[in-house]
């Protein structure tokens, strides 16, 4: 499903990525974990396209997407759903609005969306805060509904950047429990985290990165740095 | 693209536009004015150019002779002028008839009195008219030959010609102004309006940001503010053109008192005869100012 092979990034002097190699199969969950400036955000950001990597290729369904045309690029974005720390939802649209609008962006006709977005409310939990701003959700439910607008367009791989960071413990764990729900579903999800409960208790496949570098990878494995 | 997608992104940059409304009102301003310049400084030449062509158009060219030239030598040269392309009348005036004109201008001077038949003064002339003005300086050139220098004792389109030439002088200074005036704001209403735009960008750079990760099309990201940057291109065009309609309605009638040559009903004539042609031009102009700059906004910030 998704090949990293020999990946490096540079920013000026600094090495953000050195010679990274990955290989993710369809359907895993998988958890990216390491210390801050170890390289896991930026891997996420070569992951969803939002740079160029300084050398290597990304091969994702054996398509090497560092290669992308600009028109190229948002049909990939739409195959690949990423859920931020911050939520990045449109504080003036509602719930329904902010979901719905990854369909209106993407030239989706408005029984597709009438269709859609109550479906994928539902799976997340969110169907019946549908008109609330975001302001009047708690962080978790935010989180819901961001989780919702990544997977509107039925993604093979859902990547959560720190998805927790901002939550309380429950909270958290609704929204690992949805995330491995979603895995279950079908869906290839990288899970970038600091949290080492989430990563003990779950007993996933685990990455760990230090310094730019995949220092351990196993599966089944627990949070040690 | 679907209709339902081309609605929203309208919406979309209306949205845009009002929700900056100050930062769209002052872009709008600066293009209003920009235009505002430009049609003022063309009308202006114009109308100018126009006087010119009609004064040129009426003035002719006498000739005045001595009172030694003898006959056969004015109806030679009056024959010759007749011959040629350019020359559309050539009417001998007499002595009796320069007096009879003279007369006619200085009714009722006591100067007037002084002349009679016997002992008249004023010489005997051919008054020449051109077909069109540009071919005077030939003629001119012609009448100013040698072999004609002995018979003629002046020529009048010299005296015309100082005043004719002060006036293109005067119109081609003014052109040069508006020029320079009109690419100057045309280059501060660029940078208003690139600002502008730039600024409602970074007022909406979470709303790109997930649009782009949502897999937004390119167009759907660009053309909001397209369409933002066409906005200010049409009310600059609609504002300018109710202001050059208020200020020829407004200057004309006072023009007409301080120069009334007809300078002010050559305004109105013009602006009431190329009201579309003006209201087409400001619209391409102001449009194309508006869509290029957000173009170019949009292309610098969200790295397409």
């Amino acid at each position: 499903m998704i090949e990293v092979v020999g990946l490096s990034k540079q920013y000026g002097s600094i090495c953000a990525l050195d010679n990274v190699n990955l290989k993710i199969d369809r359907g895993e969950f998988v958890f990216l974990v390491g210390p801050s400036g170890a390289g896991k955000s930026t891997l996420i950001k070569l992951l969803v396209c939002e740079e160029q990597p300084s050398s290597g290729k990304i091969l994702v369904a054996d398509r090497n997407i560092t290669k992308l045309t600009p028109k190229e690029l948002p049909y990939y974005r739409r195959k690949v759903g990423v859920v931020f720390q911050d939520f990045k939802l449109l504080p003036q649209k509602t719930v329904w609005e902010n979901v719905a609008f990854a369909l209106e962006v993407c030239d989706a006709a408005q029984t597709e969306i009438d269709s859609k977005v109550p479906k994928i409310l539902d799976l997340v939990g969110m169907l019946k805060r549908r008109n609330n701003l975001p302001h009047e959700l708690s962080g978790g439910e935010r989180q819901r509904v961001s989780i919702a607008r990544a997977l509107i367009h039925y993604p093979k791989i859902l990547i959560a950047d720190e998805p927790t960071g901002n939550l309380d413990p429950v909270n958290a764990w609704e929204i690992v429990d949805l995330l491995e729900r979603i895995n279950r579903l079908g869906t290839t999800v990288i899970f970038a985290t600091h949290n080492k409960g989430i990563v003990d208790r779950l007993k996933k496949r685990v990455v760990l990165m230090k310094n730019g570098k995949i220092v351990s990878d196993r599966l089944k494995g627990g949070y040690a740095l | 693209m679907r209709i339902e997608s081309a609605n929203r992104i309208i919406k979309l940059g209306l949205t845009n536009f009002w929700r900056n409304r100050w930062l769209s009102f002052a872009a709008t301003l600066i293009m209003t004015l920009t235009l505002l310049i430009i049609s003022t400084f063309a009308i202006l030449s114009l109308v100018i150019n126009k006087t010119t062509d009609i004064i040129r158009e009426r003035m002719d060219i006498s000739v005045y002779f001595q009172d030694s030239a003898s006959n056969e030598q004015i109806v030679n040269l009056q024959r010759q002028l007749a011959a040629r392309n350019d020359v559309k009348t050539v009417e001998y005036v007499s002595k009796d008839e320069a007096l009879e004109r003279f007369k006619n201008q200085q009714q009722g001077k006591k100067v007037a009195q002084f002349i009679n038949p016997e002992e008249n003064p004023l010489p005997r002339s051919l008054d020449i008219k051109s077909t069109a003005a540009e071919s005077l300086e030939s003629i001119n050139q012609f009448i100013n030959q040698d072999q004609f220098k002995p018979i003629i004792q002046n020529i009048s389109y010299q005296d015309n010609k100082t005043i004719i030439d002060r006036l293109i002088a005067i119109t081609s200074f003014i052109r040069e102004i508006g020029w320079l005036m009109s690419g100057a704001f045309v280059l501060i209403s660029i940078l208003v309006i690139m600002n502008t735009i730039r600024l409602t960008i970074f007022t909406r750079k979470d709303e790109i940001e997930i649009m782009r990760l949502v897999g937004a099309n390119d167009a759907f990201v660009r053309t909001p503010f397209v369409i933002e940057g066409l906005l200010y291109g049409v009310l600059a065009t609609i504002l300018a053109m109710s202001f050059v309609w208020m200020g020829v309605a407004i200057l004309a009638p006072r023009m007409e008192q301080y120069l009334g040559i007809g300078i002010s009903q050559q305004m109105v004539s013009f602006f009431a005869g190329h009201f579309w042609l003006m209201l087409f031009l400001e619209l391409v102009v102001g449009v194309s100012i508006g869509i290029v700059c957000s173009l170019i906004s949009v292309r610098k910030h969200l790295k397409f």
